[in-house]
């Protein structure tokens, strides 16, 4: 007879306790201090892992990429995906983001986000970012199981893409500069390219 | 004539820097109920951080040290226990003991100015209480801290804070008495602190 293995309890979502721990917030928390005000209607800020943080300001030449990145990819779409930019994707009740682009699927979310089973890519655009994106940001995407993140870091001039999401990390991860392209492993019909992507050099 | 020109506050905010909550957003954040009132917080910096929960040797060292603090004030001051010090606009912990000035508060709660003395029993946030809340208590120019490491049975003091640090750190065991910085008619002896 097969033993059957039962996974422990997942103890990822317990607040920990220890003094000066950090307390984390639930999605249902950082809504509520919205709607009371407490935080305001112009903060910049995104929940990572129950924490409240801020976003950089953004300067033109990240809103330019992001923009452009957008552009190419939804003239590519078939009407089943779509694509938004700076929106919410609730990852998990601690966690919910605002990558530069999401590559979603095309369904009615009514007043809610989507989630990591409606998303084919995200992309962040690193301008002054790039150790949070790729510190922070990827391991709890890949937690999450998002399937493909790309992130355009504009200094370097370099596209890494990041696909098979393992335990919190990315199996692969393939950098791409000028002259190359890459496509999106869920919708291989659809193509980056890098020149398009970076600010004319 | 020369002109002075005054740079503005930095306020730069770098991805992933945590959110700094005010003591006002604090506040209403309990009275939203999204911070419930059976969690032990205290506001440090803008942050919400945990407590440690009360140990019995915790709760009993503050339970055996308050008459003590009581006698050696006397009218000079209240001795308030496990409530709220306001430091700054983003700082409010909830120190185990505070000495504090006696007048009328008015509903609201002491600042700085009022503080004669802050205790911190150390069961297991002694870390945390050494290192984070004694500069934070330096910066606010609190006149002195003694932090009662109830494992090893001694107490550190940390008085006359000069540019944000004390500058007196010293410890005591068991058998010292010591005397208030800033209200010396009072006398404390450390094992004050211990039962019997």
């Amino acid at each position: 007879m097969a033993v059957e293995m039962i996974a422990p309890p997942q103890l990822q979502q317990e607040q920990i306790t220890e003094a000066g721990g950090r307390y984390t917030f639930t999605v249902d928390d950082y809504y509520r201090m919205a709607e009371h005000g407490i935080l305001p209607p112009d903060a910049r800020v995104e929940l990572i892992e129950g924490e409240i943080l801020t976003m950089s300001p953004v300067g033109g030449k990240h809103v330019t990429c992001f923009h452009t990145v957008m552009r190419q990819i939804d003239r590519q779409l078939d009407s089943t995906v779509t694509v938004r930019v700076q929106s919410p994707v609730r990852l998990n009740n601690h966690t919910e983001p605002e990558p530069d682009v999401a590559v979603i699927r095309e369904r009615d979310y009514g007043d809610g986000h989507p989630g990591p089973d409606d998303v084919f890519l995200l992309v962040e655009v690193s301008d002054t970012t790039l150790r949070f994106d790729r510190n922070r940001k990827i391991p709890v995407y890949a937690a999450a199981g998002i399937p493909e993140v790309w992130i355009v870091d504009l200094n370097a001039a370099v596209v890494t893409r990041y696909t098979g999401p393992n335990d919190g990390a990315y199996d692969l991860q393939e950098r791409f500069r000028r002259g190359q392209s890459l496509t999106i492993d869920a919708l291989p019909a659809v193509t980056g390219v890098v020149d398009d992507i970076l600010p004319k050099g | 004539m020369a002109v002075e020109t005054i740079a503005p506050p930095q306020l730069t905010h770098e991805a992933g820097d945590r959110y700094q909550f005010t003591v006002h957003d604090y506040h209403r954040m309990a009275e939203a109920g999204i911070l419930d009132e059976k969690q032990r917080v205290e506001l440090i910096e803008g942050d919400i951080v945990w407590m440690a929960p009360l140990g019995g040797t915790h709760v009993e060292s503050v339970m055996v040290a308050n008459r003590p603090f009581v006698h050696a004030v006397g009218d000079h001051a209240f001795v308030s226990i496990q409530s709220s010090v306001r430091l700054n606009d983003l700082s409010e912990p909830q120190p185990d003991m505070a000495i504090v000035r006696k007048r009328r508060y008015g509903g609201k709660l002491p600042t700085p100015e009022d503080v004669f003395l802050i205790v911190e029993i150390a069961d297991t946030s002694l870390r945390f209480d050494r290192d984070r809340k004694v500069a934070l208590y330096a910066a606010s120019d609190i006149p002195e801290v003694w932090i009662v490491d109830v494992n090893a049975g001694v107490l550190l003091r940390f008085a006359e804070p000069i540019d944000g640090q004390y500058r007196i750190a010293d410890r005591h065991e068991r058998g010292a008495t010591l005397m208030l910085s800033a209200l010396p008619s009072a006398t404390i002896a450390v094992s004050d602190f211990f039962p019997e």
